[in-house]
């Protein structure tokens, strides 16, 4: 038995309105308990702000990432943010780090636990290629992992929603979660990626893909059917249409309403949009390009069916990687860029583009303003999950500084003066004067998250959830966030402890043990005479189109390290 | 004047790291202070001293300090990496990037050299009389800019991809080179006076002056006219118009 005692804490847990409370946490055997024995380790968290571990509910951290890294050899050495990029020597408890957008496996696990972040959800792993996301989990140190499997232009997908049968659709659905080990059902750019392998793409909800007759809005509506029917812990996961164009803002609204209809099967949204920054584009052009965050917020605060994060951008080098195939060859073309494209066969398609966001461009300015103003805009934080869509709009490791923008009309008027005044024309920020206090911080960052995928025991400090734990070396009350931000994201860059599982992973901002962290994934039970027509379907598909057999496509268990298998009962 | 003499202790098989060797860092040094610089050697630090013999002759500031290396070093890596002043000679064969992101200063290599030569300087001079091997003045894997300023002159041969990336600067090379000199410059001057393969690949900009053959010149260059440099008259070739470039590209 180990117990843990963090003494007079000052805990801000929104899951449980503590709002800055000093009180004790005990720890036993890795769960938040009631008390602790007097034989219990103390440590003293007087004067320091106490959260549930950080959640990151969409990073491309495993997977897609090795494609940027290979595109980017030259990432090894940037290190624009020192102590959390950049080449570092192994040590006794350390491997070799090296990377800033495209850090190397260990380097992921031990940065995100230094910024007090202990569980990870990775956005987007191809069916046919989930083997190789599990391979780079595995070697991810420390925090709990889980991941979106991709459906949204898959043939047998498509070919159930036009054919009319819903329940094989869930039935495959179940089936693909299970062979790529996913915990949920991300759609990017529904028909996008099949239109792709075309040389085309879907212009909006209702152009249809070619060869399936079936709409994107089709797609939409039967996955969220088939995820509701499956009563799967998170909702669909939505990466709209015509993202990064001008004009976007409307196809994303529109994609919104047409879930008011969703009925959720549990406690939770049911539609998530992510990194909405990138689908709130108001204009026609790049010329007339201007933000579109003050309609889609509008939209988002009256409405409850919904979730979203925000896909902020950070000044700098990032890397772009996506199943929205179509977009990175706009991007390459329009950026002079370097540009990797992949066919994920039946499934989607991918693609990589590394580019650099300036404040001196004024599209990227509007793009940093955007992210911005839908976190200050949209009223409610639970709404709302604080992301860079790490590495696409910037390196996680900048959440630090993102913080200030969102606690600091003053930080933020600091990078504003550097736009021009095509840029400040474009957004509407600078006369947005909220500033979120650290209660709404940890909402954005932990405690929505476990709402939002339905991981009770995650993002709260309630006796019962795992002992994930950040301690910050800042005391709420004492410090002005609004004019102290350099503290805040002093604070922040460098845990004075993170627990993770009762175990001190880092001290001091420095990573004191890498204990392996758990892999979640979802298994969805559906009635054995409709699962084995659907298989039927599929070896179909297996012996005419694909490039591997269905025996060599399934993620088998020795690929997961600390699996927790959540059951899910499919109404059929 | 600051002399530094460097020779090995005993011929190296695994690689020796010699980013610390350079004057910057020697300057103003004795032969103790020298020994004691560590560097690495595989995956071990040792100090300087356990590898190299050094005789250490004057102190001086970094613009007069110079260190000669006697004998081969051709596996010891990186020597002269980031000078910013002073001289470097090698009296032998050198190993990979060597003069790497070089600032000012002087480096004479007396012998071959390996890939990578001067990578990514910026200013300075290098002097090769040997051949080089692969990417003199050459970019960083993935990196968009390779030499940004100084001049390397290479009184022999090198190998393919010379000045790949290249921003700015100036490379000669007396001998001939491999395939694709001057693949994606944008900047630099390259002039060659031996025989060249399929040169200034997606060039944007700056100049390559070709005097030997060329073979495989690629379709993706306009002919126009001619222009003359130094008294002699060359075909004057613009692109890579692949890239929209408006490099110049002079072969007789
Ligand atoms: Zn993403």
């Amino acid at each position: 038995m180990s117990e843990i005692l963090i003494k007079n804490a000052s805990v801000c847990d929104p899951a449980q309105g503590i709002n800055c409370e000093t009180m004790d946490i005990c720890i036993r055997d890795g769960k938040i308990v009631d008390s602790v024995s007097e034989n219990a380790k103390v440590i003293d968290a007087e004067g320091k702000l106490t959260m549930a571990g950080g959640f990151d509910g969409h990073t491309h951290s495993a997977g897609k990432i090795n494609v940027g890294r290979f595109i980017n050899p030259n990432d090894a050495r940037k290190n624009l943010v020192p102590g959390l990029s950049g080449q570092v020597a192994r040590t006794e408890k350390t491997r070799a780090q090296v990377g800033y957008n495209t850090p190397n496996t260990y380097a992921i696990g031990y940065r995100y636990a230094k910024l007090g972040y202990t569980t990870i959800c990775e956005a987007a792993i191809p069916l046919l290629a989930a083997r190789h996301t599990h391979e780079e989990f595995k070697e991810i140190p420390i925090l709990d992992k889980m991941g979106l499997s991709l459906f949204g232009s898959n043939w047998q997908v498509m070919e159930y929603i036009r054919d009319k049968e819903p329940e094989k659709l869930a039935a495959y659905i179940a089936w693909g979660l299970k062979a790529s080990r996913g915990y949920g059902v991300k759609i990017v750019n529904p028909g996008g990626g099949e239109a792709w392998g075309w040389g085309k793409n879907v212009s909006g909800l209702y152009d249809p893909v070619p060869n399936f007759d079936v709409t994107p809005a089709e797609i939409l509506m039967g996955l969220a059917e088939a995820n509701e029917r499956l009563q799967l812990p998170h909702s669909v996961h939505v990466h709209c249409n015509n993202l990064g164009k001008p004009g976007n803002y409307a196809t994303t609204i529109e994609t919104m309403k047409l879930f008011e209809k969703v009925k959720p099967s549990r406690d939770r949204q049911s539609l998530h949009v992510t990194h909405v920054q990138f689908n709130a584009y108001a204009g026609t052009s790049w010329r007339d390009f201007e933000t579109g965050a003050p309609m889609v917020s509008d939209y988002i605060n009256g409405a409850n069916h919904l979730t979203f994060d925000l896909g902020q951008v950070i000044f700098g080098p990032a890397v772009t990687m996506t199943a929205d195939g179509p977009v990175e060859y706009a991007n390459s073309r329009m950026l002079h860029e370097k540009w990797s494209n992949q066919d994920i066969e039946l499934e989607d398609a991918s693609g990589v583009v590394p580019l650099f966001y300036s404040p001196k461009s004024f599209v990227n300015a509007v793009q940093w303003a955007i992210g911005l103003e839908l976190a200050l805009l949209v009223k409610d934080p639970w709404k709302i999950m604080f992301t860079t869509d790490s590495p696409n709009g910037g390196s996680f490791v900048n959440y630090p500084e993102a913080f200030t923008y969102l606690m600091s009309a003053k930080r933020r008027e600091e990078v504003i003066s550097g736009f021009s005044k095509m840029a400040l024309d474009r957004m509407v920020l600078p006369g947005i004067d909220r500033e979120l206090d650290f209660y709404e911080l940890a909402v954005m960052t932990r405690s929505a998250q476990s709402k939002i995928y339905s991981r009770p025991e995650k993002g709260n400090l309630k006796a019962g959830s795992d002992a994930d734990i950040a301690i910050y070396d800042i005391l709420p009350g004492q410090i002005d966030p609004a004019t102290e931000y350099q503290k805040v994201k002093k604070a922040f860059s460098g845990a004075a402890y993170t627990l993770k599982d009762g175990v001190v992973v880092v001290k001091d901002g420095e990573i004191e043990a890498t204990p392996k962290g758990r892999i979640y994934w979802v298994n969805a039970k559906v009635p054995e005479n409709i699962d084995s027509p659907m298989q039927k379907d599929l070896d179909l598909k297996f012996k005419k189109y694909y490039t591997v057999s269905k025996s060599n496509y399934m993620v088998e268990d020795m690929y997961l390290e600390n699996p927790v298998e959540i059951g899910t009962e499919g109404v059929f | 004047m600051q002399v530094v003499k460097l020779s090995l202790k005993k011929a190296n098989k695994i690689p020796i790291e010699a980013d610390n060797v350079n004057p910057d860092n020697f300057a103003g040094k004795t032969a103790e202070e020298i020994k004691a610089i560590s560097v690495w050697h595989g995956n071990g630090q040792f100090p300087l001293g356990d590898l190299f013999n050094v005789e250490v002759e004057g102190s001086d500031s970094v613009e007069n300090t110079m260190i000669v290396f006697e004998g081969d070093v051709s596996r010891v890596k990186r020597i002269g990496q980031n000078m910013s002043a002073g001289e470097i000679e090698i009296n032998g064969n050198v190993d990979m990037h060597c003069g790497f992101g070089m600032k000012g200063g002087k480096v004479v290599i007396n012998g071959d050299a390996d890939s990578w030569l001067g990578c990514e300087m910026t200013g300075g001079e290098i002097i090769l009389n040997g051949n080089a091997s692969y990417y003199v003045g050459s970019g960083y894997r993935g990196e968009a800019c390779g030499m940004r300023g100084g001049k390397i002159t290479i009184n022999g041969n090198t190998k393919d991809y010379l000045g790949e990336h290249m921003c700015g600067g100036e490379i000669l090379v007396k001998g001939n080179v491999g395939l694709l000199p001057a693949i994606s410059n944008n900047g630099g001057k390259v002039v060659i006076e031996g025989n060249a393969t399929m040169p200034a690949s997606e060039m944007k900009n700056g100049t390559v002056i070709i005097k030997g053959e060329v073979s495989d010149l690629l379709p993706s260059y306009k002919e126009e006219g001619t222009e003359e440099v130094e008294g002699v008259t060359y075909r004057k070739f613009v692109g890579d118009v692949n890239v929209g470039g408006k490099g110049v590209l002079l072969i007789k």
